[in-house]
């Protein structure tokens, strides 16, 4: 070792306690602040996805004048990574480290990791739209460096939430893990609407110094609130010199182990349907309400408020309920039923030309969605197995994002190819979009079927009535 | 876990050299992929509008 690193090193265990990255104890009982400050992983999270899939959406394509098909591949490429998620997850819950920390590291490299994607991603869009002296550089330089930092931001999201959702497992008992995900999911939504409107209102005058400022900002502010959520979160566990020398058991082993239990993998297939049919109406929503029922802008508009609202009811409600006792798989399919209530709603509002059946077809998917998000992830928590948490948690995540992705893309493709096709002459414009709709309380309905399957016998009886 | 009257532990924080060392590692390598990015970052900014010129 080097003398400064040597020098520095004695520093760290000349400072006080205090300044350390350490709990002082794994307690059982965690304060509120403390899971409080771990929720702020999820404003950051929330930040980077309005980032890339809201803010930098319309920017690329407007401003900067990058065709949308790239800009699409761009902002799909973090899919890509969800599958990784699991493997994410399995490191974490094995990995050997002399301070016994698990979650820690990866929560400090995952936050450098979305850091360092957001800091070249300003002059990487630059270099892409060809602006400044970019333009005598090869094509191929800006899509590499633009597909890299939307890759890094992605890996990033993915380390990030799913070690912080372990470490929020690790933290709390079974009776409080349905007020935590409740927590975690407002911190989410409020991250991307706060930093929805900052983004809007700081970008409104355009200028390249402007995007320079407010991306390279956004990752000055990531990697302070994932600083402040990481500390002293895990406690100093000194390991045994056998501990540590350990095989650490492999990645295939720890999954066949997971699946031992027949419920994880139907857990995970419930989690996948449900997920990729509430997601296939996601970007249908507004052009239905436009293209079908005459909406205008600010009205369609309003329908993403009513969704939101209405799985901000549906978190809320879940919270409460399942804190209460109530089952999450029951909530689960509870959710995915009031799904399809509302989607058959949103069909039937076409043929009525009903704008209030559809504003309430809108809201009970959005309840029904948050019901469902709420009950699948607190099912995955409380179901996780002891020294597999994180494996448990990255496959819920791993199979939650993509089949998240699968369902929007799904659902874009399937209109499509029904107008394309030209049904939509022969049966009318809404052919398309009734497709992907029954297609989708067809998903519910399977989503439902697989969770009753999962029920214990006393609950069975509760989803029946 | 070891006592508290460990010889190889450090007051006033308890850390034994070797944990000193694993935290140390985490300091450096956070500070070895900020400075990969700000390279990264540098080159970029060069290509969109090259300085000293």
């Amino acid at each position: 070792m080097n003398p400064i690193s040597h020098r520095a090193m004695r520093a760290w265990v000349g400072l006080g306690p205090r300044f350390l990255p350490f709990a002082d104890a794994a307690s059982a009982e965690v304060p509120l602040s403390r899971l409080l400050r771990l929720s702020l992983v999820h404003v950051s999270v929330g930040m980077s996805l309005v980032l890339m899939v809201g803010t930098l959406n319309r920017v690329m394509i407007v401003e900067l004048g990058i065709s949308a098909a790239l800009v699409s591949t761009m902002i799909a490429l973090p899919v890509l990574f969800a599958p990784l998620r699991a493997y994410i997850g399995q490191s974490s819950d094995t990995h050997v480290s002399v301070l016994g920390w698990k979650r820690v590291p990866f929560l400090f490299n995952g936050s450098m990791v979305q850091f360092g994607g957001l800091s070249i991603m300003p002059f990487a869009l630059l270099v892409l739209s060809g602006g400044g002296a970019s333009h005598a550089y090869p094509h191929w330089v800006g899509q590499a460096a633009a597909a890299l930092s939307f890759l890094l931001v992605g890996a990033g999201i993915h380390i990030t939430q799913t070690v912080g959702l372990a470490l929020a497992t690790d933290l709390t008992s079974d009776d409080r893990r349905p007020k935590v995900v409740g927590l975690m999911y407002v911190s989410l939504l409020a991250g991307s609407i706060a930093s929805a409107l900052v983004f809007g209102h700081l970008l409104e005058d355009f200028t390249p110094g402007r995007l320079i400022q407010v991306i390279q900002g956004t990752a000055v502010l990531t990697l302070v609130l994932n600083g402040i959520a990481l500390w002293k979160q895990e406690g100093l566990k000194r390991m045994t010199p056998a501990e540590l020398d350990a095989p650490r058991p492999r990645f295939g082993d720890s999954i066949t182990l997971y699946m031992q239990d027949g419920a994880a993998l139907r857990r995970l297939v419930a989690v996948g349907l449900g997920t990729m049919a509430f997601g296939m109406q996601d970007v249908l929503l507004e052009p239905y309400g436009g293209e079908i029922l005459g909406l205008a802008v600010a009205d369609t508009t309003k329908l993403t408020a009513a969704l939101a609202a209405g799985g901000l009811i549906g978190f809320g409600t879940a919270s409460h309920l399942l804190s209460r006792g109530a089952d999450a798989y029951v909530m689960a399919g509870r959710g995915a039923l009031v799904g399809s209530l509302g989607l058959a709603l949103v069909i039937a509002a076409s043929p009525v030309g009903s704008t209030t059946l559809f504003a309430m077809g809108v809201i009970l998917v959005g309840l029904g969605g948050g019901l469902f998000g709420h009950g699948t992830l607190t099912a995955a928590m409380n179901g996780a197995p002891e020294g597999q948490v994180g494996l448990a948690l990255g496959a819920w995540g791993a199979t939650q994002a993509t089949a998240a992705g699968i369902g929007i893309a799904l659902g874009g493709v399937m209109r499509d190819l029904a107008v394309t096709a030209g049904a939509a002459e022969q049966f009318g414009p809404a052919f398309g979009y009734m497709t992907v709709y029954i297609t989708e309380i067809i998903l519910l309905l399977a989503t439902f079927a697989v969770m009753s399957s999962l029920l214990r016998p006393k609950g069975a009886q509760g989803m029946a009535g | 876990m070891d006592s508290l009257d460990d010889p190889n532990r450090v007051w006033p924080t308890g850390l034994t050299i070797k944990e000193s060392e694993a935290l140390h590692k985490h300091v450096i390598d956070g500070a070895r992929i900020f400075f990969a990015i700000s390279l990264f970052a540098h080159l970029l900014a060069y290509m969109y509008s090259p300085w000293l010129k």
